[in-house]
């Protein structure tokens, strides 16, 4: 007998209305978002226009003179000195170092704790404890009893290999600042990756297994494509918040020495602090907040899975 | 039906390099969680030396404990520790008044434009505080709340706003949609459906993100330090009068800084399950 | 040759617990299609994953060729596994997903391609869906590309952890005889579980019955349903379930629905010789015959489930507690509430030991 697919009359043409939410319902939904929104924009745009009218002024803190426009002439100077620039590459390198160096330990940690062993919830309690500690203490701990010349702990546990009361803080500043960015950070790397490593379906773990991958070739091709939304994530997060680090370079080396360690967060801070230069300190803000969109817009166009937002709505 | 007979007793030598294996990594952890918080043990122990066994060579692991140090901290501390603990506590409970019902707003009952919304909040976490701070300073000057533990309140919340709307927001897509629409079915109207159907699920991570809220506000010190004096001083700065320009006070030091930074860590160790489920949970969707 | 054999082969969780799988003896021919059967907690996915190498054995060993292979690691066994989620690489492609084996055994790529296409078409897997990723994929897709992961291998033997439970039933039914054609056509060693016992009957060469960790029966389909050698296989083998009830045991036979149920002699010997009072007997749902009047068991009918072309009949017996199924055509069944007669075969009746499930005399 032959079969007759689905053989039916063409389906009557419906009329489908647009579909429309009522004004009151957006309206109800709108207003549980208002007072956070209302109050950020009070609170974030407010200073940001401020700023931006002051970086076209002269406006200077420790003079009786009051504001007066003075057109572009803080924005040249802004390009124009060395200062910035040098303070802007040393940010680039100190949040691209620590990030970059967090996230590697933060993968070979979570790793570790990935696997069963005595006492993992202990050792995972360590682990995120530099995450905990206030940064300004972290900072005065790891300047004095740790790094100092003549009795700083880490020159007592390198004697062994050779090292002989070496002043960190003079010799290698920015190096211990990133030190101490890393130290600080691993902990939310690791806990992100954590996340990750425990996501992964076990299953396909063992097929890789039945497949012949072994320990290393199953990292490779199943663990790390697995992980990379959480890296991605990890870094983005990471990075905005370590670009911002202040503590640790007022508190340890002052910028110093010399500008050896001054980022752009402490340079701005300099110039409110020290040069009382309202005006040049808006121009600089606002460069910075431009770099930082254009930065910004760059990434999230590279880690656009991060921002696949999951859809709520009944 | 005969009884099993179980492997003999000696282990077979496949199943004991497993073993050792296994065993390895776990020393290997071990040393390195150790090796981490080596700074943090060091710190509470130089906490407890009188300065003259802190300051010397080679560093004294063994020595009389005392408490000078803490007893000088103690002394001074007193308006340092309230202003922290009205501004972390003042901005987490406003961060959490403002973010529940914004998170409301871009999860369950989403606003049309709710990517929008919720990119604008990032943003704002994005623009880094230190460019507009001269200005900030000019503007509470005029307003009137500089030194004032309001302006930190105020910067504090919008410091973590995004954050915790971006961690609630998570929280509250994992309610499953079966519950919503049961209640609606019910004839639960939209107050009952947040206090009775989404908080309760939610109640876990809202307590993670109020975390989270508390670290990073108790631990700040930019803003404080360029906007307060006195009146408004909180523990970080606290932290920075304890050391003086001139000489080494290692002892003293520390023990600011174990006092500084240990309800914050008790706080992360005790809760740390809701910290972790929050940050990666919370920070993944 | 890839006979598989377990000896012995247990695997025990926890020190005092009951054994997962208790001394498994089981033979399976080269080529043959060998389906383990059992309701959930039987054992015998954990008797698959330890033949695969994902579960120790803690007695016993298993062979695969005339290897022994207990401690052998997976990936040196020569097997292939098909998940019961299908465990597909989802960052891969599915052409990746497929050659990846081969990749771990360093062939070649232009090799690893031809293979991963072979085993497309002999699955229907159409060109177009070898670069996607499983996401993108059907269900009834997916389950192909893991059975093509399977394949691509040439393995020795396959082993097949309950590849159609998650496909919707129209699905299954055809991607069954699908999976039996494409064994007899490759030939190769197969080891199938399964909790659905349909699946079981109509796809293996022989099947294991396995329940509570113990190996029940080792048959053919047809020997399973006609000669069960326990109340157990025969009540877990033939949808509807066979039909059983304790009763007590009478001169001549046994005292089912207040007449007497004659029992062969072989059976009232056995009964005797166990010294047993009363048994369970065992009559399949189309062994009872409608008889208008003229049967020996009444009963009145509680429901009717039209089938089509049969109707199944939800009967109370009298004296009888809970009600019996039996099978009737569908043209001709009576109505909920009529009142029927039903005749039985005496060959037709299996009688177990009340206490231990033995068949008596079988």
């Amino acid at each position: 007998m032959t079969v007759i697919e689905g053989v039916a009359a063409p389906p009557p043409t419906v009329e489908v209305r647009p579909r429309e939410v009522s004004r009151r319902e957006r309206w109800q939904r709108r207003l549980p978002l208002l007072p956070a929104l209302v109050y950020t924009v009070l609170v974030t745009q407010i200073p940001f226009l401020v700023t931006l009218w002051y970086s076209f002024q002269s406006y200077f803190w420790n003079t009786p003179s009051p504001a007066h426009f003075n057109g572009l002439s803080n924005y040249k100077t802004v390009f124009t000195n060395a200062a910035f620039r040098g303070s802007l590459v040393r940010s680039v390198v100190m949040t691209v170092t620590a990030v970059i160096v967090a996230m590697i330990l933060g993968v070979a940690f979570a790793m570790l704790l990935d696997r069963k062993f005595i006492g993992r919830g202990v050792v995972r309690t360590l682990i995120i404890t530099p995450f905990l500690v206030m940064p300004a203490a972290a900072a005065l701990v790891w300047a004095g009893p740790m790094l100092d010349p003549n009795f700083g702990l880490l020159n007592y546990l390198l004697q062994p290999f050779g090292v002989h009361h070496v002043a960190w803080l003079s010799t290698h500043a920015l190096g211990s600042v990133i030190v101490v960015m890393i130290w600080q950070w691993m902990p939310f790397m690791t806990l992100i990756i954590l996340a990750g490593l425990q996501s992964q379906p076990p299953d396909t773990l063992e097929a890789a297994k039945v497949d012949g991958a072994g320990a290393f070739a199953t990292f490779r091709e199943l663990t790390l494509p697995h992980l990379r939304p959480y890296i991605e994530l990890g870094i983005l997060l990471g990075s905005i918040y370590l670009v911002n680090v202040f503590d640790a370079v007022r508190l340890m080396t002052n910028g110093g020495p010399g500008t050896a360690t001054t980022n752009l967060p402490f340079y701005l801070f300099q110039q409110v602090n020290n040069a009382f230069d309202i005006g040049g300190a808006a121009a600089t803000g606002v460069v910075t907040v431009v770099l930082t969109i254009i930065v910004a817009t760059f990434a999230l166009r590279m880690f656009a899975r991060v921002f696949q937002f999951e859809e709520g709505g009944v | 039906m005969s009884a099993v007979t179980l492997r003999a007793v000696e282990p077979r030598p496949q199943k004991l390099r497993e073993m050792s294996a296994q065993v390895g990594w776990g020393i290997l952890a071990w040393v390195l969680g150790i090796a981490f918080f080596l700074p943090v043990l060091w710190m509470v122990l130089t906490a407890f030396k009188p300065e003259s066994a802190a300051q010397t060579w080679p560093p004294k692991f063994v020595f009389s404990p005392t408490l000078a140090e803490f007893r000088l901290v103690f002394s001074g501390w007193g308006p340092y520790v309230t202003h922290s603990l009205i501004a972390t506590i003042g901005s987490t409970i406003l961060v959490l008044l403002l973010g529940v019902p914004a998170s409301y707003a871009l999860s369950v009952h989403p606003v049309g434009r709710w990517r929008d919304g919720l990119f604008f909040f990032i943003s704002t976490k994005m623009l880094p505080i230190v460019a507009a701070i001269g200005p900030l300073y000019v503007i509470a000057l005029k307003a009137h709340l500089l030194d004032s533990i309001w302006l930190l309140i105020i910067l504090y919340t919008a410091m973590n706003l995004p954050l915790a709307i971006w961690m609630i927001r998570s929280f509250m897509l994992e309610v499953p949609r079966e519950l919503l629409e049961a209640a609606r079915l019910d004839g639960a109207g939209r107050i009952r459906e947040i206090t009775e159907v989404i908080m309760p699920v939610v109640s876990p991570g809202l307590v993670s993100t109020a975390l989270i809220c508390v670290i990073f506000a108790w631990n700040e010190l930019f803003l404080a330090l360029n906007l307060t004096v006195t009146n408004a001083a909180t523990m970080p700065m606290f932290l920075i009068s304890s050391v003086p320009q001139e000489g080494l006070y290692l002892a003293h030091l520390s023990a600011a800084a174990t006092v500084a930074s240990v309800p914050v860590i008790l706080v992360g160790w005790i809760a740390q399950r809701s910290l972790v489920r929050g940050l990666a949970m919370g920070a993944i969707k | 040759m890839a006979q598989v054999k377990y000896v012995a082969a247990s695997r025990v969780y926890a020190k005092d617990a009951p054994p997962a799988v208790s001394a498994l003896d089981l033979d399976i021919k080269d080529g043959e299609f060998m389906v383990l059967v059992g309701p959930s907690g039987s054992g015998k996915t954990t008797a698959l994953r330890m033949l695969a190498g994902l579960e120790p054995l803690d007695g016993g060993r298993v062979e695969i060729g005339d290897r022994d292979v207990t401690f052998v690691h997976p990936k040196d066994r020569d097997i292939a596994m098909v998940f019961q989620n299908y465990a597909l690489y989802p960052n891969k492609t599915v052409a990746e997903n497929m050659g990846f084996a081969l990749k771990m055994q360093g062939v070649a790529r232009e090799e690893r391609d031809r293979r991963v296409r072979e085993a497309a078409r002999l699955l229907d897997l159409d060109d177009k869906l070898l670069d996607r990723k499983p996401k993108a994929l059907s269900g009834g897709q997916r389950q192909r590309v893991a059975m093509g992961r399977a394949i691509v291998r040439e393995p020795q033997v396959f082993l097949m952890d309950e590849p159609l439970s998650n496909l919707d039933a129209k699905l299954r039914v055809q991607t069954r005889s699908q999976i039996a054609e494409l064994q007899r056509r490759l030939g190769i060693t197969t080891v199938y579980v399964t909790h659905d016992q349909v699946e079981a009957m109509t796809m293996g060469h022989r099947v294991a019955v396995l329940a509570g960790g113990q190996l029940q029966q080792c048959d053919t389909p047809r020997q399973l349903y006609d000669n069960p050698v326990n109340q157990f296989v025969a009540g877990f083998i033939g949808s509807p379930a066979m039909n059983l009830q304790k009763v007590p045991l009478t001169e001549g036979g046994a005292r089912l629905a207040g007449t007497t149920l004659p029992l062969p002699l072989a059976v009232r010997t056995a009964a005797k010789q166990a010294g047993l009072t009363e048994l369970v007997i065992g009559i399949r749902p189309e062994h009872m015959h409608l008889a208008n009047g003229a049967g020996e068991l009444p009963g009145e009918v509680l429901l009717v489930e039209e089938l089509g072309a049969d109707a199944l009949l939800h009967v109370r017996l009298a004296e009888v507690d809970s009600p019996v199924v039996a099978r009737t055509e569908g043209r001709k069944s009576p109505a909920p509430g009529q009142q029927v007669t039903f005749r039985v075969q005496p060959d037709d009746v299996f009688a177990f030991h009340p206490v231990t499930g033995a068949r008596l005399a079988g």
